[in-house]
C-alpha cells in the first residue's frame, strides 16, 4: 500500500500535475460532453455556447420580406408608421455589383461582434456582449445618448423615440433607449434553438439564413460555413462577428 | 426593543387591508413567492436582483420574476380581458399611490400578459402553435416530413 501515499517531493508532483490535468484538460479535450444539454433557468450563460448565424445570400429571395415580419411579430416592434424613426432591428439590403450588374438581397441586423465598437462607445455599460457571444442593450441602465448608433458600422440599431403601449411581455422596450436584434434572446435562454427570422426563412422554404451554436461542429450554422465559404463583412475592421455571410 | 417595534404592522398605513377589484390568481393563494411581510418590504429588492440575472446572465427563473409577478396579480375583468396592473386600483398602484413612490417599470414592461399579437400568414398552418417550444417542435416535424437532407 506504500504506492498510494505521497513519499517524496516528486511523487509529490506527479500527482497532483495528473490531477490537475483531469480536472483542467480532460473537459477542452471533449468540450461537446455537455454542450447538447440544455442550459438550466438557474444556471448562468457561460462561454461553452456561442451564438452565431450564417446567410447564404444566393439563398435570400428580392422581395421577401419573411425574416423582417417575423422579426416584428417576435419583439412587438409595432411601428407608428414613421420610416425614418420606427425601430427596425433586421432590414433587407439590395446590393448591386457594378461590373456584373448582379443585384443580390440579404437581411442585416446586428452582427454580434466579438469586439463590439458599440460597447467600447457605451459610456453607462448598457451595451454589453454577454459570455455566450450575444450582443445587447440593457435598457435598464442605457440612458438613450445613441453614441453606440454613431459606432455601429452596420447601422443595426435604433432609438426609440416615442411612448409605447402594447409592448410584449417577452420583449421589454421603451422611450429613450436603443435597441437592436438579440438574437431572440427569450426564446435562445427558454430552450429554442431557432431564432425567429431563421424559423420564417425556413418556412418560407428559402433556407437562406441559418442560426445555432457555433462551437457545435453539428450545428445548423457550423454545417452552413462549412457547407459554403463564408465570409464577415468588413473583416478589415476586425470585429469578429458572430454572424456571417456566404454566396456572394 | 427596536425588533419589538419592527414586528407591529409597520406597512399597512392605515390599518386596513387593501382589497382589489376583480380576481387574480394570487387572490386565491395563500402566500406569495416569498413570506407576505417579507415581499411587502423587499419586493422591489427582488425584483431589482432579478432583472440584473436575467438580461446580464440569462437566468430565466420564474420566483422573481416581473412576468411572473404580472401573470399572478393581473386582475380580469367581466369580459374576461386583463386589467393593466398599474392602472388605478390595481395590484400595483393601491399602495403605490398611498407611498407615493413612482413606478418606472411600465414604461417598457407590458403591463398585462401580452404573447405575440400579430400572426403571421404561414405557408405550413401552424398558426395554432403559441409557446416556443411548440414552435420548434412544429419545426423539427416540418424538417421531418419535407426530408430535408440538408441538416
Amino acid at each position: 500500500m506504500t504506492d498510494t501515499k505521497i513519499t517524496n517531493r516528486r511523487d509529490f508532483l506527479v500527482k497532483s500535475v495528473t490531477a490537475l490535468s483531469i480536472i483542467y484538460v480532460v473537459p477542452d479535450i471533449f468540450p461537446m460532453a455537455d454542450a447538447s444539454i440544455k442550459k438550466p433557468f438557474d444556471k448562468k450563460v457561460n462561454a461553452s455556447t456561442k451564438w452565431g448565424m450564417n446567410v447564404e445570400v444566393d439563398k435570400c429571395v428580392d422581395g421577401c420580406t419573411a425574416c423582417v415580419e417575423a422579426c416584428i411579430d417576435e419583439n412587438g416592434l409595432y411601428g407608428l408608421d414613421r420610416p425614418e424613426t420606427d425601430s427596425q432591428w433586421i432590414r433587407k439590403l439590395v446590393i448591386k455589383d457594378i461590373a456584373s450588374d448582379k443585384v443580390t438581397t440579404l437581411p442585416m441586423m446586428c452582427q454580434h461582434c466579438e469586439n463590439p465598437p458599440c460597447c467600447d462607445v457605451c459610456p453607462t455599460g448598457a451595451s454589453f456582449r454577454r459570455e455566450d457571444g450575444i450582443v445587447m442593450v440593457n435598457q435598464h441602465t442605457c440612458i438613450g445618448c445613441r453614441y453606440c448608433m454613431m459606432a455601429c458600422p452596420f447601422k443595426a440599431r435604433s432609438f426609440v423615440h416615442e411612448n409605447l403601449t402594447q409592448q410584449l411581455t417577452s420583449a421589454p422596450r421603451g422611450k429613450g433607449c436603443v435597441e437592436s436584434c438579440n438574437l431572440c434572446v427569450n426564446r435562445i435562454d427558454h430552450g429554442s434553438e431557432t431564432t425567429a427570422c431563421e424559423e420564417a426563412c425556413m418556412k418560407e422554404g428559402h433556407v437562406a439564413i441559418s442560426f445555432g451554436d457555433l462551437t457545435d461542429p453539428n450545428s445548423r450554422v457550423s454545417k452552413s460555413i462549412k457547407r459554403t465559404n463564408n465570409r464577415r463583412l468588413r473583416a478589415d475592421l476586425k470585429l469578429k462577428q458572430s454572424v456571417t455571410y456566404s454566396g456572394f | 426593543m427596536l425588533l419589538a417595534l419592527y414586528s407591529n404592522n409597520l406597512y399597512s398605513h392605515d390599518g386596513e387591508k387593501h382589497i382589489i377589484k376583480g380576481h387574480s390568481k394570487a387572490d386565491k393563494l395563500e402566500q406569495c413567492v416569498e413570506p407576505t411581510e417579507d415581499m411587502q418590504k423587499n419586493h422591489f429588492g427582488y425584483l431589482y436582483h432579478q432583472r440584473d440575472e436575467t438580461v446580464k446572465h440569462g437566468i430565466r427563473t420564474k420566483q422573481h420574476s416581473l412576468a411572473n409577478c404580472i401573470d399572478c396579480h393581473v386582475s380580469y375583468d367581466d369580459k374576461g380581458d386583463a386589467i393593466s396592473i398599474n392602472s388605478e386600483g390595481q395590484f400595483c398602484q393601491t399602495c403605490h399611490v398611498q407611498t407615493a413612490v413612482n413606478i418606472d417599470c411600465f414604461t417598457c414592461h407590458a403591463t398585462v400578459p401580452r404573447e405575440k399579437q400579430v400572426r403571421l400568414d404561414l405557408k405550413h398552418n401552424q398558426d395554432s402553435a403559441t409557446t416556443i417550444e411548440e414552435h420548434t417542435s412544429s419545426l423539427a416535424k416540418y424538417f421531418n416530413e419535407t426530408n430535408d437532407d440538408r441538416y
